[in-house]
């Protein structure tokens, strides 16, 4: 528009609705970081294995928000940690329900992270230049079993309590460090009160604070490197254009099809 | 060789950013629709786990009899007794089991921290080891191999850690006047209360005892442990402490128990003078 001219009404609502947004993109440039990460472009055979990721994402984010709520009922104290677990679980509105989700959602989450690794590995997508990744992501796999290791301690009943005596003792039989380990998981020289909040402490802040960090590493690296195509895929990106049929001189065979590929790898 | 392997990586890459730019299409809508299908799915799965979990607990819910999922929550922590077999959350299960298979003391710390360290090792060196860019699975023998070596052995050790079977407390408390008569403890009273505490303190997950318990963590037989003639005195210091006075021992503490338990299960240990012929 050349000229100043009166805006319309709907132009007029446009912009009231946009002006937050127009403020908070030009002191942070977030709008431009989301429509970035919306609207990159992935492959365009990306297949639903490709979706193990985000789902694993989600079990987390389920885990923290349950977790949060246990928080607010769980007393992280020998006296008191059954009992509170007893009243979550029969008298909290829908404890029983947040409990039972963060029991569960546990396991849902470490299947997850070992397909979401078994899909990444079959792919082929821990490769140059993703290695980094592939790292962050192992690393993740150990947090997520820690995360299974101190929170099963923590209803501080006899599963609980005597699983967790093996397993610091485990711990205590590794060289040179061990002894080390398992007296600063346990507090003391054998499991006491102290462990409990210890492992709480590490289940709560610990470990999920490293988690939330990772996570956001391995997100960024996603959307900075970009996503593979299957391999077994006849358009896989990093193939170059296209071959007709005609120029298919060196077509190989692919997992499943001759696959038309320019250019080798 | 090594020159040339990074060009032709960079080429491949460079060409992967130019083929998506060309002929991808945005994450939103497409690739997020499918994610969020599958994130739904995630949601939906474990509320319904929660749902099962609760709603087959039989009776009301202060109980802790097991439902299909097992049991809402067990007896409270108790350090004295021990009457079931301490078990891990079942993903953790091929660890729990990886340890029965060594069963001599020297190799013990192979299944505890060995093999597990050495799996760690091998995860995060992957993209330094396999460094071809080849990644159709037909052409990658090995990874596909190993791939399925891993998944199968990790299945079976959790099958067999889901269906490992030791005997309970209850169990053996039946065989203590057995034992009694064979160790010859029958005719005093703190041996055998010593006995009931040994059966059912868990100290037959690991050790071996007049034909029961199993072989684990390098625990070794205790069935003449009398005759070592190592005194109460040791025992009670050793079921205190079992690393301070065998460094490196995996064995936990035992103190929990209190000064007059100790005691029994001392006697009872320093009673045990074999099995008579």
């Amino acid at each position: 528009m050349a000229t100043r001219t009166r805006l319309t009404r709907s132009q007029q609502l446009q912009q009231t609705i946009l002006y937050p947004l127009d403020w908070l993109e030009e002191r942070s440039g977030i709008v431009g970081g989301v429509k970035y990460f919306l609207f990159r472009k992935v492959p365009g055979d990306i297949n639903w294995f490709q979706t193990l990721g985000s789902a694993t994402l989600t079990a987390f984010l389920v885990q923290a928000l349950t977790g949060s709520i246990l928080a607010m009922y769980y007393k992280p104290d020998a006296k008191d940690a059954y009992s509170s677990i007893q009243n979550i679980t029969n008298h909290v509105f829908a404890g029983w329900l947040v409990r039972g989700m963060h029991r569960w959602g546990a396991s849902v989450f470490i299947i997850l992270m070992f397909m979401h690794m078994g899909r990444v590995f079959l792919f082929g997508a821990y490769k140059y230049p993703r290695e980094l990744n592939w790292i962050i992501g192992v690393l993740l796999l150990a947090m997520g079993l820690g995360e299974g290791f101190t929170g099963y301690l923590l209803p501080w009943d006899q599963t609980a309590y005597w699983a967790t005596v093996v397993g610091i003792n485990i711990n205590g039989t590794a060289p040179f460090l061990g002894p080390f380990i398992a007296q600063f998981l346990q507090g003391g020289t054998y499991i006491n009160a102290d462990t409990l909040s210890r492992f709480y402490a590490i289940h709560m802040l610990m470990i999920p604070g490293a988690i939330f960090a990772l996570i956001g590493l391995h997100l960024y690296l996603v959307v900075r490197l970009g996503v593979t195509s299957p391999p077994w895929s006849k358009e896989a990106a990093g193939t170059g254009p296209l071959a007709g049929p005609a120029q298919n001189g060196r077509a190989r065979v692919g997992m499943t099809r001759p696959a038309p590929r320019r250019t080798g790898r | 060789m090594a020159t040339d392997r990074l060009v032709e990586r960079r080429r491949v890459f460079q060409q992967y950013k130019e083929d998506v730019k060309e002929r991808g299409k945005p994450f939103f809508p497409y690739a997020m629709w499918h994610d969020t299908i599958m994130s739904l799915v995630v949601v939906v799965t474990i509320i319904a786990l929660a749902i099962v979990w609760k709603y087959t607990t039989p009776g009301n819910h202060h109980t802790t009899a097991p439902g299909w999922l097992g049991k809402l929550y067990d007896a409270p922590a108790d350090p004295g007794t021990i009457n079931f077999v301490p078990r891990p959350d079942w993903y953790f299960y091929f660890l729990f089991y990886l340890l029965r298979i060594f069963k001599w003391p020297e190799t013990v710390v192979l299944g505890t921290i060995g093999i597990p360290t050495i799996c760690l090792v091998l995860l995060l060196a992957m993209p330094f080891i396999d460094v071809r860019a080849e990644r159709r699975l037909l052409r990658r023998p090995v990874a596909l191999v190993a791939a399925f070596l891993v998944v199968v052995s990790m299945g079976v050790l959790t099958y067999k850690g889901a269906t490992a079977k030791e005997a309970l407390g209850s169990e053996l408390l039946a065989h203590v006047p057995k034992w009694a008569k064979t160790e010859g403890f029958a005719n005093n009273p703190k041996a055998t209360a010593g006995a009931k505490l040994f059966a059912v303190s868990g100290c037959l997950n690991c050790h071996s005892y007049n034909g029961d318990g199993g072989h684990n963590l390098g625990a070794p037989d205790l069935t003449g442990e009398g005759s070592k003639n190592r005194g109460i005195q040791f025992q009670i210091a050793h079921l205190k402490c079992p690393a301070c006075v065998h460094p490196g021992s995996p064995m936990p503490s035992f103190a929990g128990l209190g000064q007059q338990r100790l005691e029994e299960l001392a006697t009872f240990l320093e009673s045990s003078k074999g099995k008579k012929k």
